[in-house]
């Protein structure tokens, strides 16, 4: 509890001058309505143990055939062949990476929101982190089906793992493509871990609250005994700190990785120095949109989030997707200022195909939704109605999903010699897969809803005015 | 079952001894001794366990329940497969060793002496013959794919009588019966057509034959024949002599509508000697081409000319008309003449005029050092006049000999159907010929043959003649049968089985033997008899030698000095006919032979039908090629359909522009569009015989296009773009530049900017005595596909049909890529460029770097090699290869119907027993999922090295010499543009084109240093012709001050750089390197 105390205490100017500026321009409370502890308490638990709602049964029956679609249309493609995709030659690769990237580049706003912002101690980060984190692990979900099935032979995908065996063939530790499997996997490892392990404090107090004896023990399981003593708190928050120490820098990590897949290679269009923190950038923008396209509609559902998902929640993420917006605009404009100035045909050329190319309208679908759709965020008045936040998140959502199939798609579609130039074009499969992705990650959201406290009470209780030791003193 | 063992015999007294009975020696220790555990030993203590379990009993159940678990976990076992020896082993094999036979590929414009490769009694492989005089040891791209005729899964399997099966005695009591009918009568009624490969034996037979029953019709058809050259021959040369070219000879050569350096269409060896004078660095030949579209000798010529075909008599009538009157030869004066009188309507355009005039004063500055030529189908006029022209010239006795073939004209086809129709044939014997399907524009064959009462059918698959005749006859492939066959130059050659027929085929040869009445011949003794025929020594010391070398030596027709019999001629030119009158605003259209199934023939053949062609780049289909301008006008795009119709007959069909195509006239290649074959023949393309006459084969002259509305036709291209985007892939220049700055190739575009390279890493070492490399002449390379279809058959390289082609998944590991350049943009006249692009095997390989499980990693001879199985398919290579040479196995196209791709494991598995036998053992089949692409034949190399262990025994091996030996696309290209050896050794053919300043290397800034690389195209202009300010600019201008501003730093930078790079100056040094610092 100390570093919320010491938090607090840096919160309380005692200059006279900073007192002053403080009162002009007062800091909107994180928590709206004067809500106390246990109102939070009860309510976000009330979700999960309440019965179940009418829309959710129909919801989920809507998801979860969707779901299916995947995991049938990957049986189809294991037993049939990477053929039934549209990929080719030079296409090699098309929707699955380009997927791949997407779901990956989504799985960043989560842990981005859980780690970073807690080490620099943004207090508005405690009720949206939770479902942040949750999509998080859903979105890796569905990004790891990508790159597992879009192999040739994924019954030797085992290749890829570093273990002694009788050919004595090491993985190849040269090829980006091992790091992202290493990186993807730590990731998501130690993701549902540092999800898991916030968790634990709020499925002890949804056990404790339980009416039913089978209610009580799956919760009792999964809150792995915690009973709120100081000890536990302890070294609970040690853990806590430490996992939010593991996990920033794998924020970094993971979609540069991803993007030296590219950055490495030869391929012009691909070989670039700014790729990294291009991708990462990107990937926090288009994370954000999708926490947004989410939580707005959770918010409608229950009226009472409005309390802890407060306009400036969606303010801040605004401004966050407008910052990303921007530095992605800038990467865009830069790869076309090196194209021109490196003075190399094919990079020119390459460049020169993206906009004008026969993928021009990809290009040009990505440049609106990415670079000048988030641009309306400098208006207060767009960061503060839902509707236009709603919208301009699936701009981005959209836009983003543009960006990878034209780094991917329309790169390899021309490359060195014309001779091998050829056009992608996708199967259903391909799009059937895409959508079942989609199925996948809003069915597990639904079940995550349901199952789980939706928000992180404990976090939103201690960042409550009450919580403050100095609450109620005038001084 | 109990061990006994058997002790050795005891000492009577024992010095040591167990116990006192031992020592006594007593019969009941003895007796113990026999057993290994003493009787009821497995008893002892039984009482003590009835408690709980004896021991047996727990061994009892322990051996049930791994019976039963075996039984649940038997189908998780592997297929059980069983390698079985042979029980007595078969002559000269031993297994696992390739056996090589010689033999002849009878082909109708010129047979091809062969080298075999058998695998266990397999043919496997075919290769040219590198001892026979006509060939330099190559083939065409159908001697290549003939192969996969023998093992076609499609080929006719039973002999049937109206449709249903046969057996054999019954065809032999026909054929007698057939005797007896003839003998009755003279073989009246009776009429034989046979398809033109000139073989001795068969000549032999028929001659027998007309002699015991002159009354038999011999006909001898060829869809694509060379009637009127013939003809114009036998007129002016004498009856049944040939001219012979002697290329070597010829500066300056001038074909008219003449593809002479396509192998398949001008006979196999017509151009040998050409590409001799092809090497800039000696004196180089002049090439000049006039045709309609673009061939492989128009991509190669100096000077293209785009001339509608029916004009082509007029350009042939101003040239000879100039030749005659400049060297005052009356004779050709007097046939250009009567040409231009005969066709007062035909007017040549001011562009040809100059062309001609141009062309003509290069002809007579080079007198006896020309050839002029004319396509096999032009008419007799142009033949003549194309003779004539190079008599006037001085050619003959030098560059133009003739050599007295004997060979004599047979009745024609249309004299056959006349007789038909007067009801005087009874009975038809068609042996290969497809008069149904190729000579249907006149006469419908299929009603001619329904209406003779007694037709027989021999062919190696069911085809249209077939369905409407009596009997069908499945052929035996020449690699099943004997026979022998004349090459080009008139050197006999031996046609040697390599297997027994697969499926009972019989051979022409059996047939007419039989209707001779002679009981069946016994192996070789009909060819051995002609055999003896030719040579003076009967022994069979000369016979196996001939069998051994696949060729009788000095056997060819003797070459003699042509002689010009002038009133013969006169009395031709008296009947000569005008030309067919046409209107200016309507299309002609010209029928080619198809580079894939030649005249449909080879339809049946899948490997042929992936094989694109060499401009169109086109698979599985065939499309009436158009100017982009007539496109234009007629508001057409690629794969819209059009109404082509002479008036009588007309043909719906997709066009498919082509660049440097000549306005008014459109093309397509014969042999396409059958329907009800096969799944192979069905369904691909659009047949154009019906628009065809005998009377006029190369073209029809007016003809009307109708657009039509409608679905476009999705073609198979493998390549799309054909223009090389300003980036210097084909260098090109003209001799004149090469002169000036013969390293202009080597600073070309950003070759001449490339920045200092500095490596971190450093390479692998390259340790091996060998490093292997490669060089490409794109002087020489026409494009002509043989190695394609070469490197399909040594690597046993899939067919993934149309639908796969379309998505852009074909797995050639070899292609050519045709690039369409012009200096000034325009794609009026632009000039073909084909390049062969395979693996580069690059020694920084950009695709070794990316495989995330090793699967592909480099060798110590600079092989970039590819570990099947170890590939997971990630196709990350392909992506990162800067060439685009790998080929992903999107689907198990070996064991899966193509045309069932997508349904999986639904799908029947399983390839047909008769493919498997056609693979090369050698080589990996790959299943789906994997990467593959070109190893430098790795199977070749591997052998060569073995082959240098075994040579060395005990000795020190490194020292011995590795065996010659070539890839499979080197030892099929026919010009010898492909060269693949050590380049470690100085003196190997491969480095010694890499010291050309010729040499360069594509994309060469990426550093990845490919092992292949290419040598520039020279272009050899004649400066006074209309277009000589643009040849040899494939690149655009002249880019003078790339080779000016640094030629203070040597040839390359990069070569240089590349020596201070920390990559060379640590120990490990690559040979590429050591050859640049030399």
């Amino acid at each position: 509890m100390d570093q919320h105390t010491e938090h607090n205490s840096q919160e309380s100017p005692d200059q006279p001058h900073l007192l002053a500026q403080r009162d002009g321009i007062k800091r909107p409370p994180l928590v709206l309505n004067k809500r106390t502890m246990g109102w939070i308490s009860s309510y976000v638990s009330t979700i999960v143990e309440s019965k179940t709602p009418l829309w959710w049964y129909i919801s989920i029956a809507i998801t979860s055939p969707i779901a299916l679609l995947t995991p049938l249309l990957i049986c189809y493609l294991v037993s049939t062949g990477v053929g039934v995709w549209g990929n080719n030659s030079p296409v090699a690769w098309a929707w699955d990476i380009t997927n791949f990237v997407f779901w990956i580049g989504i799985g960043h706003a989560g842990t981005l929101i859980s780690a970073i912002l807690f080490l620099t101690r943004q207090k508005w980060r405690t009720s949206i982190n939770r479902a942040a984190e949750a999509m998080t692990l859903f979105a890796v979900v569905c990004a790891g089906i990508y790159p597992l099935f879009h192999v040739g032979r994924v019954w030797k995908v085992y290749f890829l793992a570093p273990v002694p065996n009788s050919n004595a063939i090491w993985q190849n530790f040269r090829s980006p493509l091992l790091w992202d499997v290493f990186a993807v996997s730590t990731y998501f490892t130690v993701s549902i871990l540092f999800w898991y392990t916030g968790l634990i404090p709020d499925l002890a107090t949804i056990r404790d609250r339980c009416t039913t004896k089978i209610k009580k023990f799956f919760y009792g399981i999964l809150a792995l005994g915690w009973r709120g003593g100081n000890r536990q708190w302890r070294h609970y928050e040690m853990a806590y700190l430490l996992l939010a120490g593991l996990s920033t820098p794998l924020v970094l990590s993971v979609h540069s990785v991803v993007s030296f897949d590219f950055a490495t290679s030869v391929i012009p269009g691909w070989h670039a120095t700014i790729f990294p923190p291009y991708f990462v950038a990107g990937a926090i923008f288009g994370g954000f949109a999708m926490v947004l396209t989410i939580m707005l509609p959770a918010r409608a559902i229950y009226p009472q989030l409005h309390d802890m998902i407060t306009p400036m929640h969606i303010d801040k993420m605004c401004k966050v997707i407008l910052l990303t917006g921007s530095i992605v605009g800038y990467a865009y404009l830069m790869e076309l200022f090196m194209a021109w100035y490196g003075a190399n045909p094919y990079e020119r050329a390459a460049f020169w195909y993206r906009a004008f190319g026969p993928y021009w309208w990809a290009y040009w679908s990505m440049m609106f939704c990415n670079v000048i759709s988030p641009q309306v965020f400098w208006f207060p008045w767009c960061r503060k109605n839902i509707f236009v936040v709603f919208i301009i998140c699936m701009f981005v959502n959209a836009g983003m999903w543009f960006e990878r199939f034209v780094i991917i798609a329309t790169t390899l579609a021309r490359d060195f010699l014309p001779s091998s130039w050829g056009m992608f074009h996708p199967t259903w499969v391909d799009i059937f897969t895409f959508i079942g992705t989609f199925g996948i990650f809003t069915t597990l959201f639904l079940l995550f809803v349901r199952f789980l406290p939706m928000i992180c009470m404990f976090e939103v209780k201690a960042v409550l005015p009450e919580a403050n030791p100095h609450y109620g003193e005038d001084h | 079952m109990k061990r006994i063992f058997q002790h050795p015999a005891r000492d009577v007294q024992p010095t040591l001894w167990r116990n006192s009975q031992e020592r006594e020696n007593s019969a009941i220790f003895n007796e113990s001794l026999q057993r290994e555990f003493p009787a009821g030993a497995d008893r002892a203590g039984e009482k003590h366990e009835t408690q709980g379990l004896s021991r047996r009993d727990f061994l009892r159940l322990t051996g049930a329940s791994a019976a039963l678990a075996g039984i649940g976990l038997s189908a998780c076992r592997r297929p059980e497969a069983y390698l079985v020896p042979f029980t007595r082993s078969a002559e000269w094999t031993i297994p696992g060793k390739f056996l090589y036979y010689a033999t002849t590929m009878p082909a109708p414009a010129g047979a091809i002496p062969l080298i075999v490769t058998t695998s266990d009694g397999r043919p496997t492989k075919i290769e040219g013959n590198p001892l026979h005089p006509m060939s330099n040891g190559s083939t065409d791209a159908f001697a290549q794919a003939s192969l996969l005729d023998l093992y076609n899964p499609y080929r006719s399997k039973a002999i049937t009588l109206d449709g249903k099966e046969a057996t054999s005695s019954k065809l032999d009591s026909y054929l007698a019966h057939l005797r007896e009918g003839a003998l009755s009568n003279g073989g009246e009624g009776m009429a034989i057509v046979v398809e033109r490969i000139g073989s001795p034996t068969r000549d032999r037979l028929r001659d027998a034959l007309l002699k015991e029953f002159p009354k038999i019709t011999w006909v001898e058809y060829e869809p694509l024949s060379t009637h009127f050259f013939e003809q114009a021959c036998d007129t002016a040369l004498g009856e049944g002599v040939r001219p012979i070219y002697h290329f070597k000879k010829a500066d300056v050569i001038v074909a008219l509508d003449a593809d002479f350096l396509n192998p398949s269409v001008a006979g196999f060896g017509l151009a040998n000697g050409f590409y001799a004078r092809r090497n800039p660095d000696q004196q180089m030949n002049r090439l000049y081409a006039v045709e309609n579209h673009y061939s492989l000798t128009g991509g190669l010529a100096d000077h293209r000319f785009r001339l509608q075909a029916r004009q082509l008599g007029a350009f042939t009538a101003a040239m000879s008309l100039l030749v005659g009157t400049k060297t005052n030869n009356a004779s050709l004066k007097l046939l250009a003449t009567t040409w231009i009188h005969n066709n007062p309507t035909i007017e040549l355009s001011s562009e040809s005029q100059k062309w001609v005039s141009a062309v003509v004063e290069d002809l007579l500055a080079n007198q006896g050092k020309s050839l002029v030529l004319a396509g096999g189908e032009q008419s007799i006029g142009i033949q003549l006049m194309v003779l004539g022209m190079n008599a006037a010239l001085g050619n003959f006795g030098t560059t133009l000999e003739v050599a007295a073939t004997g060979i004599k004209p047979t009745s024609s086809l249309k004299d056959l159907a006349e007789a038909i129709e007067a009801g005087s044939i009874k009975k038809l014997l068609l042996f290969q010929v497809n008069p149904v399907y190729t000579a249907s524009s006149e006469k419908n064959w299929t009603d001619l043959i329904a209406s003779v009462p007694e037709t027989l059918h021999l062919s190696l698959c069911e085809e249209e003649t077939s369905k409407v005749s009596r009997w069908h006859v499945p052929a035996a492939h020449y690699l099943e049968a004997w026979g022998d066959v004349r090459s080009l130059d008139g050197t006999l050659c031996a046609v040697q089985p390599m297997i027994l027929p697969l499926w009972n085929g019989y051979s022409e040869l059996e047939i007419l033997h039989a209707l001779l009445g002679e009981p069946r011949a016994e192996g070789p003794a009909l060819i051995r008899e002609t055999f003896n025929s030719f040579s003076q020594d009967h022994s069979d010391g000369t016979w196996n030698n001939y069998l051994h070398q696949g060729f009788l030596s000095d056997s060819a027709w003797p070459v003699s000095q042509p002689s010009w019999n002038d009133p013969a001629v006169q009395r031709l030119i008296a009947t000569l006919k005008p030309q067919q009158p046409f209107s200016k605003d309507d299309f002609e259209c010209v029928f080619l032979p198809s580079s894939s199934v030649y005249d449909g023939r080879y339809s049946g053949n899948a490997w042929l039908q992936e094989t694109p062609d060499f401009v169109t780049k086109l698979t599985w289909d065939n499309a009436l090629l158009m100017s982009p301008a007539d496109a234009k006008r007629l508001h057409l795009s690629d794969g819209d359909f059009v109404r082509l119709s002479d008036g009588q007959h007309s043909i719906d069909i997709a066009i498919l522009t082509l660049p440097g195509h000549a306005n008014g006239s459109v093309s397509a290649s014969l042999g396409y569009g059958r329907k009800n074959i096969s799944h192979i023949v069905s369904n691909v393309g659009f047949n154009v015989y019906p628009l065809r006459t005998a009377a006029s084969p190369r073209y029809t002259s007016s003809v009307s296009i109708k657009p039509l509305t409608g679905k476009k036709y999705v073609f198979a291209q493998t390549q799309e773009h054909h223009n090389m985007e300003g980036r210097d892939l084909v260098r090109e220049g003209t001799i004149e530049r090469y002169q000036e700055d013969p390293k202009f190739a080597q600073t070309m575009g950003m070759d001449g900017h490339i920045p200092p390279n500095i490596g971190l890493y450093t390479r692998p070492p390259f340790t091996a005595q060998e490093q292997w490399g490669m060089s490409v002449d794109l002087n020489t390379c026409i494009g002509c596909n043989a190695c394609l279809l070469a490197c399909q058959s040594e690597n046993n390289v899939p067919v993934v049909g149309k639908d796969q082609v379309r998505r852009g998944r074909d797995m050639a590991w070899i292609r050519i890529d045709r690039w369409f350049a012009s200096p000034d943009g325009s794609d009026k006249n632009p000039e073909m460029l084909p390049q062969a692009i395979m693996c580069q095997h690059c020694d920084n390989a950009p695709c070794e770097t990316v495989c995330p499980v090793n699967a592909t990693v480099h060798s110590e001879d600079g092989l970039n090699l590819m570990a099947y199985n170890r590939c997971i398919g990630t196709r990350y290579c392909a992506n990162n290869c800067p060439w685009k040479v790998r080929r992903f196995n999107f689907f198990d196209y070996n064991l899966r119907p193509l045309d069932q791709l997508y349904y999986g494991p639904l799908a029947p598995k399983g390839m047909a027993d008769s493919l498997k036998m056609s693979k090369n053992p050698n080589v990996t089949v790959r299943m789906r999922g994997v990467m593959e692409k070109c190893t430098f034949c790795l199977q070749r190399i591997e052998e060569a090295k073995i082959g240098r262990l075994v040579q060395a025994g005990a000795s020190d091996s490194h020292k011995t010499p590795i065996a010659p030996f070539k890839t499979a696309c080197q030892q099929a290209c026919p010009s010898e543009s492909i060269v693949f050896g050590n380049i470690a050794d100085a003196k190997s053919t491969v480095s010694q084109r890499k010291e050309s300043p010729r040499d360069y290397t594509m994309l060469k800034y990426l550093n990845a240093r490919p092992r292949v690389t290419y040598l520039a195209r020279i272009k050899n202009p004649n400066a006074s012709m209309p277009d000589a300010d643009k040849v040899g600019l494939a690149n655009g201008t002249v880019h003078h001050e790339a080779a000016g501003e640094h030629a203070d730093v040597g040839p390359t930078h990069f070569d240089q750089h590349g020596v201070v790079s920390p990559q060379a100056s640590t120990s490990v040094v690559s040979p590429q390197i050591m050859e640049n610092s030399k």
